[in-house]
């Protein structure tokens, strides 16, 4: 299968023009405001990385359970998870160019009472060895599922169906601890002094939303274009609709845990996450953050009709993505650009880029391969599948 | 479905796999038979579709009742903590929206969880002491009964076995159940 198969011509060129125009936007941005050029970027690069690894979560979470239903449109995390590893060099690119705009990074902590070891484990050299760690061992991990399961498509052997099942137990104990420490490294590191212990669980539930978001776009797409057809049917679109619904609810769940604490201790050390968050223009856009990550999706989604049909669950995909992209947002700006909010011209190129290359990579990954996991024993089960 | 108690003359046929069960039953009523319900050891896939069913309307109870919960419970909140009873926390408004949510939310769980359970089962008319009667023993075990309404005198039982042979038949017999809220 070639990329030709999947998009027109026509579509390819708009990816095209999308990609090259807000490269050049950003680039002359580059020289006019660095510092909000990086964040935009690091937004980019950090929401590219986590689509990826949640491809490679929500594979390896179907392997461990056993689960059949999914395997007919399993090529759409796969692809996912191949696109993790470039998505990971870019962002450890913009990780390393723009290490200055951690404040820690730049003029140290600042303060006498600062714990021993927050002082060893922020260290600049240490924070850049790590994320290698991460991207490598996630790199490796996913790619090796993907690998044995395309494998299977010629041998059909049920033993690399176990073999991934080990190795997804594995990579998801791995990918627990990585991740949570990657979500503190490269975000809560931006307002060194402030902390939340809750901040890895928020950005996984944050990364599952956005994961699944992607995958109902990609599956409705691919149905409709060929690959899929017939393969992905009205029953697991209305089981994905059912996953991202419970993990709005989720995600509402966590970020109010963080924010409550917080309110109701009252502590400055804490509240001062918060405080610049809820003043001036800032505060709209975190009610909308609620609106588009929850409101919507909560009221949206529980009808069933609703999770059965397209053009429904594509339209709240891409409200998801959006309010994605706001939570991310609300995570960084504040802390490296400052007030009052930047939304502008830099903000559209960097959407635009981030459209344009998970588009694109997706493309060049699930065209990589066959659309359907041929040789894997659950897939007639997958094919018959009714919630 | 009849929605009160009331004498039947049935037909019960029985068959031994799911899949036999599903064919006879969209056999059944692609003839135009009414089925009056059906038995099975355990939850069949989807029969409901083939037997023609309405979707449930236990989802509305469900979402009704934890609205209820949700909004019953900020508004008892709101009035005790700003209005009957008022107390400083922390110094912080007496109206405060973020300490009521946690109440609220278990009060809607709540709510819906139990609302939903307790009108199945008065829908179904489960109560305690309620006897069962199981039409064949072995519909607990590893039987399907489908149970045809013989409507009229037009009602045929060598015609229907005729139409469920096909799907391996194990068994045919008349019987006159009551079938009010036997759902």
């Amino acid at each position: 299968m070639t990329p030709a198969t999947l998009i027109s011509p026509q579509t390819s060129r708009r990816l095209a023009v999308l990609y090259t125009v807000s490269v050049i936007v950003l680039a002359v941005g580059a020289a006019m405001e660095p510092l909000r050029i990086w964040s935009n970027l690091l937004l980019l690069g950090f929401y590219l990385v986590t689509v990826g690894l949640g491809g490679a979560l929500f594979i390896a979470l179907t392997y461990v359970c056993g689960a059949s239903w999914s395997v007919g449109f399993r090529r759409i995390p796969e692809a996912l998870a191949v696109l993790l590893a470039p998505a990971a060099i870019g962002l450890g690119i913009i990780l390393a160019v723009g290490r200055e705009h951690y404040a820690w990074h730049a003029h140290g902590h600042g303060d006498a009472g600062t714990f021993w070891f927050k002082e060893l484990w922020a260290d600049t050299s240490f924070w850049l060895i790590r994320a290698v760690i991460y991207f490598a061992v996630w790199i490796l991990l996913s790619r090796a599922l993907v690998a044995v399961s395309r494998s299977q498509d010629q041998s059909g052997s049920v033993r690399l169906s176990h073999f991934n099942k080990r190795l997804s137990a594995f990579f998801l104990v791995i990918y627990a601890i990585t991740f949570s420490l990657a979500s503190f490294d490269w975000l809560m590191l931006l307002e060194p002094m402030w902390f939340s212990t809750i901040w890895g669980v928020y950005n996984f539930a944050g990364m599952v939303q956005a994961t699944l978001a992607t995958m109902i776009i990609a599956g409705i797409l691919l149905r409709r274009r060929g690959p899929l057809q017939g393969v992905f049917s009205d029953d697991h679109l209305h089981d994905l609709g059912k996953l991202l619904l419970g993990f709005s609810c989720f995600w509402m769940y966590i970020w109010f845990s963080q924010y409550m604490l917080i309110w109701y201790t009252n502590m400055p050390e804490e509240t001062s996450y918060f405080i610049p968050r809820a003043e001036g223009a800032w505060a709209p856009l975190m009610v909308a953050n609620l609106v588009l990550n929850w409101i919507v999706p909560f009221l949206v989604l529980l009808p069933r009709p609703c999770k059965r049909s397209e053009s429904v669950m594509m339209k709240v995909a891409v409200v998801v993505l959006v309010g994605r992209w706001l939570d991310l947002y609300l995570m960084i700006f504040p802390s490296t650009v400052g007030s009052p909010p930047a939304l502008g011209i830099w903000e559209v190129a960097g959407m635009g880029l981030l459209v344009g290359a998970l588009g694109w990579l997706f493309i060049r990954s699930f065209t990589r391969a066959e659309p359907i996991p041929s040789g894997d024993p659950l897939l007639a089960e997958s094919l018959h599948y009714h919630c | 479905m009849s929605k009160h108690s009331t004498e039947h003359s049935c037909l019960l046929a029985t068959f031994g796999h799911e899949d036999d069960l599903l064919d006879a039953t969209k056999a059944a009523r692609r003839q135009g038979y009414s089925i009056v319900d059906i038995f099975t050891p355990y939850a069949v896939h989807g029969l409901d579709r083939a037997m023609g069913l309405r979707p449930s309307r236990l989802t509305w109870v469900c979402f009704i009742c934890g609205m209820t919960g949700a909004l019953g419970m900020l508004f008892f909140e709101y009035w005790i903590g700003a209005l009957a009873w008022a107390i400083d926390v922390g110094g912080k408004p007496w109206n405060s929206l973020p300490s009521t949510v946690p109440v609220a939310f278990e009060a809607a769980v709540f709510l819906a969880a139990f609302g939903s359970v307790f009108a199945l089962f008065a829908v179904a008319r489960l109560f305690p002491g309620k006897e069962a009667y199981p039409l064949i023993e072995r519909v607990t075990d590893d039987h399907f009964v489908l149970v045809l309404d013989e409507v009229d005198a037009r009602f045929d039982v060598s015609q229907v076995e005729r139409l469920l042979q096909p799907f391996n038949l194990l068994g045919l017999e008349e019987r006159v159940i009551a079938t009010g809220g036997s759902r």
